[in-house]
């Protein structure tokens, strides 16, 4: 099966300045991949290439098998089968929504009737039936990037490029906007590339989750992969919160680690990242790996009630380490508590 | 303490602006239809008129399509050093009007520098297609300023993308997307451009009088200055009121407040402003019209103010400081002096109003105010130098405080917009915190507000003085014995025929003037970085 995109060795540099700095990356038809990095990783840099706002400096971009971007080589953004929605959604002042989400099919030569009809019935399917009338002024942010997804809705393309969409979303909006891209896209089977600097976004709606350092990929892989199984420990802290422990890992076979807490030696559930020898790596716990009760000992430093569960930072034989319990608090600053781990990752220092 | 703030605000406008236009409406009201009728007998004054208006709207029609096509050049397109072109476009800007029209005489006229070199000389310099070239590259800057901010804040490169990647090509993205969102700016740049130019004194009078070319500004020149009878004084009075009502019109028709006070904000460029790699030509071509117009002119000027005498070839062996000499030893050295000080009053009184204006700027009765003398710019320096006259001659006749009275009631809006500007883009949360660290209303002025407001403050000190420094057309028609200004002096020595003189009077000036602009772009510089919200994205 061809490919939604492709991507191969793509560097793309503003003057002298490489941004995004040889990519190789595919993307299956059906396939929502996310673009997860800090701002100035390239990530949109890269968005904006495959939509062909800009030329790479060398490498291809490919989409369903057809080079559109290479050496001496670009095809137009209006000739790409591609649709974008922008991180400052990029709604034009003087259209209302009507008239915005009509523009791609007017430019596809869809009649002006028709395109107003069909322009109404894609607001109402993002929940904006009432305000088609509506100029972008009079629309609040998550009203205007719904008008945005509605727009790239209307294009139809077969690959969609979300650039930081929720990014200047409040909390509550930027879930349910999240859910409505997802489920929008995925009724329309088309392919995605997702880019955004929140971790939970991207394990929630990717297939595949992409790490830009510096615009280089520094990992790839399934959301529970790069979450459970960091290659180093910026990818880790990239994906979630982690403690590293202050002791070396004894050696990790067949699916297991053994480590030395203190007085007390434990083999748990874990692994290594592939070509690491367990003693050069750092030991990384998830506070979920970790929970209260058990045969390490520690005492309660800090105590953070989350809500659905509680944070605990406790000083032990192996540093500072974060573990997690379900619902209320159930011990004090100060206290000392036994604890123990199911599961440690050994990831590469740097 | 505020309502004094606020008596005093208004009695200065009333004093600068007010008394003085309402005196000059009432005399002309007052001639009565026949004396009116006698004055424009014949068909002189009427074609000074329809002149005026041909100028005016061939030059905004020219400038419009050159101010745009520059905009979309620096800003959409890759050119080669795009700051520098930047600054190559705005610098018919700070190049005083008249040392500009002299320098296109003495690069492309007869006997100029062109003809030398290549015995190539431009027909009809010296007359109305001259007029209206020199106007036209004075008028494009100003539409290109306008139109250039209006790409950058309301025309962002992603709203062009949007259109790009929705299936619009690049004409159509331009005509459905760039060309709607530009309207209103290129709108206020056409307002501006057409009553810069029918204002316009210095071009008309350096290039269009040797040629028997007259406008408006230049017959309320002579017919004032020149002429003794009655007739001559009704028409500088009906001329000079007409023109007040043709540019406010113009100007509150195309509501250009907003577009005055905008300037060259930046939005920043999400993904990365313009794209690489776009074509170079349209930057080489900019290049080359800069080159063409504002440079080789000032290059041709300032030869001639070095070259020993008119007629020699311009090489270092036929160099010579002797004309900053005699220009300095005569005439000039005194106006100089005049000019200076004449400049700095009045930017020392424009900054002590305008920060008045700028406190008042959320009380009742400050709103007013403040667009009240934006407006003021607006009016024409030859009807507003005729209305001071008007009110203040009988008292203040031939005196330097006469023409600062005039200064201050043009060059208000200058500063008051500078300062206003500043103190718009400094977030009131930086003032808030101050209150809630402790700080009283008044030291939260004194160590929060007036510190960040500082590099505006000294921009629009500058712009005030620099404006002052050049300034002719009030001058000229304001000046008695004793209180020439050099502007002044340049005009009646060209006159007299003394080119090289002129020449080297010209250069001091343009050369004291293009000292303070780098100053001021430093300045404002420095007051964007103070005043610009950081959200860091």
């Amino acid at each position: 099966m061809t490919s939604a995109l492709t991507l191969r060795e793509l560097t793309v540099a503003y003057g002298s300045e490489p941004v995004v700095r040889g990519v190789s990356l595919q993307v299956a038809p059906d396939e929502v991949v996310a673009l997860l990095g800090p701002s100035g990783s390239g990530k949109s840099t890269l968005l904006a290439a495959v939509a062909g706002f800009i030329e790479p400096r060398e490498g291809q971009v490919l989409l369903r098998g057809e080079v559109v971007s290479g050496p001496g080589h670009s095809v137009p953004p209006e000739d790409r089968d591609v649709a974008v929605v922008f991180q400052h959604y990029a709604l034009w002042p003087h259209l209302t929504a009507a008239e915005t989400v009509a523009y791609p099919l007017r430019r596809r030569g869809v009649g002006a009737g028709e395109a107003r009809r069909a322009a109404t019935a894609l607001l109402a399917r993002v929940g904006l039936g009432e305000l088609a009338g509506r100029r972008p002024a009079e629309l609040s942010g998550g009203q205007q990037q719904r008008v945005g997804l509605a727009r790239a809705l209307a294009r139809e393309p077969s690959l969609y490029l979300f650039d930081e969409p929720t990014a200047h979303l409040d909390t509550a909006l930027r879930a349910s906007l999240t859910e409505e891209l997802s489920e929008q896209r995925r009724l329309r089977g088309a392919a995605a590339l997702y880019a955004t600097h929140d971790a939970a976004e991207a394990l929630a709606v990717a297939d595949q989750v992409v790490l830009l350092r510096e615009g280089r990929i520094a990992q790839i892989g399934r959301p529970a992969e790069v979450y459970e199984e960091p290659s180093d420990l910026w990818s880790a802290a990239l994906t979630g919160p982690a403690s590293v422990l202050d002791i070396p890992a004894g050696e990790a076979v067949s699916g297991k680690v053994t480590l030395r807490v203190g007085e007390e030696t434990v083999r748990v559930p874990g692994g290594s990242a592939a070509g690491l020898r367990p003693a050069d790596g750092a030991v990384l716990v998830r506070p979920e790996w970790a929970g209260l009760g058990g045969r390490l000992s520690g005492v309660v430093r800090q105590v953070r009630y989350r809500g659905p569960y509680t944070d605990y930072r406790l000083r032990t034989p192996a540093g500072t380490v974060d573990v997690r319990g379900a619902g209320t608090p159930s011990v004090a600053v100060g206290d000392a508590v036994t604890w123990d781990l199911q599961r440690v990752w050994i990831s590469a220092r740097s | 303490m505020l309502r004094g703030a606020i008596v005093l605000a208004a009695a200065a406008a009333l004093l600068l602006v007010g008394f003085p236009l309402a005196e000059l409406f009432g005399a002309a009201g007052s001639q009565g239809l026949a004396a009116v009728a006698g004055a424009f007998h014949g068909t002189a004054a009427a074609r000074a008129v329809a002149t005026t208006l041909l100028t005016g709207g061939v030059v905004t029609v020219l400038a419009v399509l050159g101010g745009t096509a520059a905009a979309l050049a620096t800003e959409r397109g890759a050119p080669r050093g795009r700051s520098w072109l930047r600054g190559a476009v705005l610098l018919p800007l700070v190049v005083p009007p008249f040392v500009a029209a002299l320098s296109w005489g003495q690069a492309y006229g007869p006997a100029g520098l062109v003809d030398d070199l290549l015995g190539l000389e431009l027909p009809g310099v010296y007359g109305l297609a001259g007029v209206v070239t020199v106007l036209t590259v004075h008028a494009v800057p100003l539409v290109y300023l306008v139109v250039a901010a209006a790409l950058a804040s309301r025309a962002e490169p992603d709203l062009e993308r949007a259109a790009r990647s929705s299936g619009a090509s690049a004409a159509t993205a331009f005509r459905t997307v760039t060309l709607p969102l530009l309207r209103p700016a290129i709108i206020a740049g056409a307002a501006l451009a057409f009553v810069t130019t029918v204002n316009a004194f210095g071009v008309p009078a350096v290039l269009g009088t040797p040629a028997g070319v007259t406008t408006v500004t230049t017959r309320i020149y002579s017919d004032l200055v020149f002429a003794a009878d009655p007739e001559a004084f009704t028409r500088v009075l009906v001329l000079a009121s007409g023109l007040v009502l043709l540019t406010l019109s113009v100007v509150g028709a195309a509501d250009v407040r907003d577009a005055l006070g905008s300037g060259l904000t930046r939005t920043g460029a999400p993904l990365g402003g313009a794209v690489p790699g776009g074509p170079r030509w349209p930057g080489a071509v900019l290049w080359t019209y800069a080159l063409a117009t504002s440079v080789l002119p000032l290059l041709a000027l300032v030869l001639v103010g070095i070259t020993r005498a008119l007629g020699l070839a311009p090489v270092p062996a036929n160099w010579t400081l002797g004309h900053f000499r005699t220009a300095v030893g005569g005439l000039g050295g005194p106006a100089l002096v005049r000019s200076l000080l004449l400049a700095m009053a009045a930017a020392t009184t424009v900054l002590l109003l305008g920060a008045l204006l700028t406190a008042l700027r959320r009380q009742r009765g400050g709103k007013p105010l403040a667009t009240m003398a934006t407006l003021t710019f607006a009016v024409p320096g030859s009807a507003l130098a005729v209305a001071v006259l008007l009110a203040y001659g009988p008292w203040l006749r031939d005196t330097l405080a006469l023409i600062l009275i005039a200064y201050l009631a043009k060059f208000w809006a200058l500063g008051h917009r500078t300062i206003a500007g500043a103190a718009g883009r400094q977030p009131p949360e930086l003032a808030w915190a101050a209150r809630a660290s402790g700080a009283g209303p008044a030291t939260t002025v004194r160590t929060i507000t007036i510190p960040l407001l500082l590099p505006a403050l000294a921009g629009a000190w500058l712009v005030v003085f620099l404006f002052g420094l050049h300034e002719v057309t009030m001058s000229s028609l304001l000046y008695g014995p004793g209180s020439e200004t050099l502007a002044v002096v340049i005009l009646n020595l060209r006159q007299l025929g003394d080119v090289p003189v002129t020449a080297a009077l010209a250069v001091l000036l343009t050369g004291l003037v293009l000292l303070g602009t780098a100053l001021l772009s430093a300045a404002s510089r420095t007051s964007r970085r103070l005043t610009t919200h950081q959200d860091g994205a």
